[in-house]
């Protein structure tokens, strides 16, 4: 028994949708079961052995919704396995409960806390160069890696199982997570430089200076507060404030 | 009326679409504030609103994270809102995008992130009516109708979202009369109001950031900026 390319491929289409259903006691097993669907239905063509599959996929399920992908493909990996008789159930089972909260870690480590700060405030960054183009930059940039990675995450999934791992590993995408959140971090003081720049030089005289100077020292401010657990939500409108009252007596 | 109930139907199909692609399918960043602004902005025919009001929320939003299913704050809203409103404000008042009206923007609509999540919590908890259902049909032996349950939960995130995205425009048009009033003073206020919102979220990314050295990172930069901006305004 070995699956087709093209319901292989319904499959990676359908793992884009593992989020639609979240609720919350199975988390993302609507999203699972819907996307295994395909593959269940030619492994287990006899109704009893398609209903236990799709049963024991609906256990509780969370995970990075890209990195999903890759346990997705693992799935199919041992699917393919049960149905041959290879394998018992057990193992699939295992696979998804031992790997989803370290992939979980993972994905959120590096696309959410890393990729997408990162092209966020390279993209805005941008802004003053590009104007509108660089909502595309963010778009195009964040997209090529996200794509890839899911497609080769579940590439690496179907072709190795459990030795995904391994491969993920060789990635070192915690490094590269460092290296792009100091990406953020100076894209992000660079922006506040020229903006400050950019507003300062429409006002005349001493009064540019003023707001020029009041703008970084305010972003240094800002963020020493934040080290100190301020909230930010409090900065910005006392921050507001100030100006505001500063633009209308000065 | 013609536009503005053209304005509005966009607007709410428009965030309706970014629900679904935010919550439910490919999660590709079109719902980030970015990108939702500026769009926004564009279908309402002033698309560098959108840009500016979506860069600021972009950095405020920038380490916005849901980590393990938690519901985080909904960044989306208030940047479709925010330019909204913005724009709604340039058609109706003939007030063009400046950073006052920005301002206002920002400041009136940025709390929207908390209604928004609150909205997001409440159809989470609905949503375990779809898997009650699934787990049901599926001992019943009615397993497409189980699989279905996946798709038929995404749609009253596109209902909800998209009538608050529609509200929004509406608001900002029958708002927009009122900016007409304010005291001069108070717009030139709102004019410095926004590089101090954009320098404050800036510093909220760099802080979100979590990198290792990120104020010296930010620091480094800014300095660099300064520099070649300020030699090149002298070389001229």
């Amino acid at each position: 028994v070995r699956l087709d390319p093209y319901t292989v491929l319904r499959v990676l289409w359908r793992s884009l949708f593992i989020q639609a259903g979240f609720n919350p006691e199975g988390l993302q097993n609507l999203g699972l079961v819907f996307a295994l669907y395909p593959a269940l239905q030619r492994l287990y063509p006899e109704g009893e052995a398609l209903n236990a599959a799709v049963r024991r996929h609906l256990a509780t399920f969370n995970t990075h919704p890209y990195v999903a992908a890759g346990i997705v493909g693992g799935i199919l990996f041992y699917e393919e396995r049960i149905a041959r008789g290879e394998e018992p159930t057990e193992k699939v089972v295992q696979f998804k409960a031992s790997l989803m909260g370290p992939l979980a870690a993972l994905g959120d480590g590096f696309f959410w806390l890393s990729l997408r700060p990162a092209v966020g405030a390279f993209s805005v960054a941008l802004v003053p160069l590009l104007g509108v183009w660089a909502v595309a930059v963010f778009l195009l940039l964040f997209n090529t890696v996200h794509l890839y990675a899911r497609g080769r995450f579940f590439v690496l999934g179907y072709r190795h199982g459990g030795g995904l791992v391994e491969h993920l590993r060789s990635a070192q995408l915690p490094l590269w997570g460092e290296r792009l959140r100091s990406v953020a971090a100076a894209c992000a003081g660079g922006l506040v430089a020229w903006l400050a720049l950019a507003f300062g030089q429409q006002e005349h005289g001493a009064l540019g200076v003023v707001l020029v100077s009041a703008c970084l020292a305010g972003g240094g401010l800002t963020y020493a507060l934040l080290r100190r657990a301020v909230s930010p939500w409090a900065l910005w409108y006392a921050g507001a404030a100030l100006a505001i009252a500063a633009g209308a007596l000065l | 009326v013609t536009a503005l109930l053209q304005h509005v139907l966009l607007a709410g199909l428009w965030g309706g679409l970014l629900a679904l692609e935010r919550r439910a399918f490919l999660q590709a960043m079109f719902s980030r504030p970015l990108v939702a602004a500026t769009v926004t902005g564009m279908l309402l025919g002033d698309p560098s609103s959108g840009l500016f009001v979506g860069l600021v929320l972009e950095l405020f939003f920038l380490g916005t994270v849901s980590l393990g299913g938690a519901a985080q704050e909904l960044d989306t809203l208030p940047a479709v809102a925010a330019a909204a409103f913005a724009a709604s404000l340039q058609h109706q008042s003939g007030v063009h995008g400046t950073p006052a009206v920005w301002a206002l923007a920002l400041l009136l609509c940025a709390p929207l992130s908390r209604v928004g999540r609150s909205f997001e919590r409440r159809l989470d908890v609905r949503a375990q009516r779809y898997g009650d259902r699934a787990r049901l049909f599926s001992n019943e032996g009615q397993l497409r109708r189980a699989v279905r349950q996946n798709l038929r939960a995404m749609w009253p995130h596109f209902v909800l979202f998209g009538l608050l995205c529609a509200l929004s425009v509406l608001l900002g048009t029958l708002a927009s009369p009122l900016f007409a009033l304010l005291p001069l003073q108070l717009i030139r206020g709102l004019a410095w109001g926004y590089p101090a919102l954009a320098a404050i979220s800036a510093a909220v990314a760099v802080n979100a950031s979590h990198a290792r050295y990120a104020l010296r990172y930010a620091a480094v930069s800014a300095a660099l900026v300064l520099g070649i901006t300020v030699a090149v305004l002298r070389l001229r």
